[in-house]
């Protein structure tokens, strides 16, 4: 109270008084207004309790905790990353090249931040997909790294200032990598080094490796869940009891989070018939595994991550069944073998990357990315999501007067030529039109012609200030 | 000089198709009606008999007879036959039959034992995709063509190949997609003008996979004849048929514009860009602006309120 007095006496302002006085109160804690525990004197920890985890933040939307998926631009795709007691479901793309990055990234990012991991898989022995994890980025020195990988692809055609489109220079930036110190939330790993031993080693992991598991002699008791993902199920819930991950028992040690890979699920490998028949007998076993599944994580400090070859899965209505239970689906297509491999527009990328889900968590909205069109591209030690931004359509915005760029794109897109959809917009957009050509007749000085032919070519972009059309070749001309 | 960069394109073909060959893992054989894969599957066993593998030959379709019949004894020698196809439900009781079926068959394939490299021929994986469910099957496979050795510990096992032939028509999507991402090579079997072509799609671990088109014969001995054609070389695309997309050829607008028809382009001002004479023109309160003038006629049928609306307001 001494600064208070002091401040008041000097400068006899009341107001000051007034501000110094509530600084010294939160200060002495003399107010009432304050934090319960012993902890409260603890510079870091006036957040929730959780944030103490390694590698999590509470979601800036909804309060969530979150972890990172490995991926900062994806982190950035999923509303800030993915959040604790969900599932994260990856459709594979055809060869499986790429969803298994994916489920590498979301692995090691668990080694870098000292997470306890589960793996399981048919096809590849756990022990044998960790010493395949990607190694991390930390130092500053990879600065060079960086440049080289990132830097190289910048076409001088890319910084056109947009004379027409300029909407489009608002876009947001995809996370670019960079460098990180080892104590942020999401990394970025180098796919061509191998994380090093010591750090697997001193990692905490449980492998789940399906042949292991299968015992031929068993007679299996017939069941709705097949039996991989009965023992499956069996083993997670016994690592999340044991460990204490279930917030029922409370943890003794320091609270942390585990980290659920599933491989492959729904292939053939795992027992269950959905890929090699459309209408089989058990096409609920995996929808109910992953309702148990997600029940399990619900209750517990855990994070899931599935690959599942949606490809090869027979009967559509699965894959929507899938989705629906899932939390957070994101889908890769690859370009390989597909004949957008060979279209210019895609040159520059190998596939595409579709968030066909994203889930709305303690609240009616969600974080949804404002841009659809995005592709990823795998360069030699990296692998981005960027947006579709190649240059025709670059220069096509140039031209165009916004909106337009995005009708013509949607040639290729899912709309359907005379579609709702479709001539929705398209009526929009003339309306967009009209109404921006309206107002460039309200707005433009006194006509010399007065007649009405004149009014009509002013609706036309290329106007000139005295109303007479100037002739600019690649501009958008209006039918007579 | 053309005939020795004929041979050396030769060489390079032989030898890619060598790479494709020394991978192990599943090869599926996909054959159809009109070109059948039987020959080009015994071609691939005399092959590795001639190295000095161990092969084994689980057999289903045909008589152990039919299947030595053209190959010598040296290569016979080194054949070991499981005939499924005498007695596939082991009926007779007479204990020469496999026990356990072909389920039992191919676990008892899985724990071999003697060292070196081993190739497994399936003749056919249609006759056993049809008498076992896909799963079990692609099970057993997987852990046929993966042989992790169960004990532990000991050296790194040599890989294991395993040909299955597929006869194509029998089956539906689902089945062949569940064994095509099972397999390491799938080699398609197809033709023209009676010359045989082999689609050859090679899928390493974590790479891209390699598509590549390969003509063939198969000699009476069944020795593989590897001919040059003037073939497509690994096609980025296995269909040739699909025409390369041009994003460009249904464009409205003019995408080359010449240098001066660029330069009319940039000299042009749009009419909402604010320049500095624009600018001008709005700031000085020149005769211009005075002499515009609003018309306004108002409409018949527009409903005006005569009341001044802000009059409750104390202005």
């Amino acid at each position: 109270m001494a600064a208070a007095a002091t401040c008041g006496t000097s400068a006899g302002n009341k107001g000051c008084t007034a501000a110094a006085a509530a600084a010294a109160g939160g200060k002495n804690n003399v107010t009432s207004f304050q934090r319960k525990g012993p902890r409260a004197s603890v510079p870091d920890s006036g957040c929730a309790r959780l944030v103490s985890i390694a590698g999590t933040r509470p979601s800036v939307r909804n309060g969530q905790l979150l972890v990172s998926t490995g991926l900062p631009a994806l982190d950035q795709l999923l509303g800030g990353g993915l959040a604790v007691g969900t599932v994260l479901l990856i459709e594979e793309d055809k060869y499986n090249i790429y969803s298994s990055l994916l489920f590498k990234y979301f692995l090691a990012e668990g080694v870098i931040n000292g997470h306890t991991l589960l793996v399981a898989s048919a096809k590849e022995d756990p022990a044998d997909i960790l010493q395949e994890l990607p190694a991390p980025l930390l130092d500053d020195n990879c600065k060079k790294d960086f440049d080289e990988d990132v830097g190289n692809h910048k076409t001088p055609e890319s910084n056109i200032k947009m004379k027409i489109a300029w909407r489009y220079q608002l876009l947001p930036k995809m996370e670019q990598p960079g460098p990180v110190s080892s104590s942020r939330f999401g990394h970025y790993y180098d796919l061509s080094k191998r994380m090093p031993q010591e750090l697997i080693e001193t990692s905490k992991w449980h492998g789940f490796f399906f042949p292991e598991k299968l015992s031929p002699t068993l007679n299996i008791e017939p069941c709705s869940l097949t039996h991989g993902y009965i023992k499956l199920l069996q083993f997670i819930q016994n690592v999340i009891y044991e460990e204490g991950f279930d917030g029922s028992n409370p943890q003794k040690k320091q609270k942390n989070i585990l980290r659920i890979g599933i491989q492959n699920l729904g292939s053939p490998l795992w027992g269950d018939d959905i890929c090699c028949t459309e209408n089989c007998d058990n096409s609920h076993s995996l929808t109910k595994f992953l309702y148990v599944l997600r029940g399990l994580l619900r209750t517990s400090l855990s994070a899931c991550i599935i690959t599942m070859p949606t490809h090869l899965i027979q009967n559509k209505a699965i894959i929507a069944r899938v989705t629906n239970l899932s939390d957070t689906v994101v889908g890769l297509e690859s370009f390989i073998g597909s004949e957008r491999e060979t279209n210019p527009l895609y040159k520059d990328y190998h596939g595409l990357i579709h968030i066909r889900q994203i889930p709305r968590l303690n609240n009616l909205i969600y974080d949804v990315s404002d841009v659809k069109d995005l592709a990823f591209k795998l360069k030699r030690k990296l692998f981005t999501i960027e947006w579709v931004q190649d240059n025709y359509l670059r220069q096509e915005r140039n031209i165009y007067p916004p909106g337009f760029s995005y009708l013509l794109k949607q040639k290729d897109s899912a709309w359907g030529e005379g579609s709702l959809q479709h001539s929705t917009f398209l009526m929009s957009f003339l309306a967009k039109t009209a109404a921006f050509a309206s107002r460039l007749v309200r707005h433009s000085e006194p006509l010399e012609q007065t007649d009405s032919r004149s009014i009509l070519q002013a609706a036309g972009p290329g106007v000139w200030r005295d109303g007479r059309r100037q002739e600019a070749p690649g501009l958008l001309a209006i039918p007579p | 000089v053309t005939a020795s960069k004929g041979a050396g394109q030769g060489s390079r073909r032989t030898l890619e198709m060598e790479s494709v060959w020394g991978l192990g893992g599943l090869v599926l054989l996909r054959d159809s009606v009109e070109w059948e894969g039987r020959s080009l599957l015994k071609a691939l066993v005399k092959k590795s008999a001639l190295c000095g593998e161990q092969v084994h030959i689980l057999g289903c379709e045909v008589s152990e007879d039919e299947f030595r019949e053209g190959f010598d004894s040296s290569i016979n020698s080194r054949l070991v036959y499981h005939d499924l196809f005498r007695d596939p439900f082991n009926w007779s009781q007479a204990g020469e039959a496999l026990p356990g079926g072909p389920l039992g068959a191919l676990r008892a394939l899985c724990r071999r034992t003697e060292p070196g490299p081993v190739t497994i021929a399936l003749d056919s994986l249609s006759w056993l995709l049809l008498h076992l469910p896909c799963t079990t099957l692609c099970q057993a496979l997987c852990a046929l063509s993966q042989q992790h050795s169960p004990l532990g510990g000991s050296p790194p096992v040599e890989p294991v190949r395993v040909l299955g032939l597929l006869h194509m028509e029998l089956h539906g999507p689902g089945p062949m997609g569940a064994l095509s991402s099972l397999a390491q090579t799938e080699v398609t079997l197809s033709g023209t003008a009676g010359q045989a072509l082999a689609h050859i799609l090679c899928q390493r671990p974590r790479q891209h996979p390699t598509h590549q088109t390969q003509c063939f014969s198969i000699l009476p001995d069944f020795s593989l004849d590897l001919q040059e054609g003037p073939l497509l070389e690994s096609q980025p695309h296995p269909d040739p048929h699909i025409p390369p997309v041009e994003p460009t050829t249904h464009l409205t607008f003019n995408l080359n514009l010449s240098k001066k028809e660029r330069e009319a382009k940039d000299s042009l001002t749009l009419p909402f860009q604010f320049s500095s004479e624009k600018q001008q023109a709005l700031l000085r309160p020149g005769p211009s602006q005075a002499t515009s003038n609003i018309f306004y006629e108002p409409d018949v049928y527009d409903d005006l309120d005569q009341e001044d609306p802000d009059d409750d307001l104390d202005v």
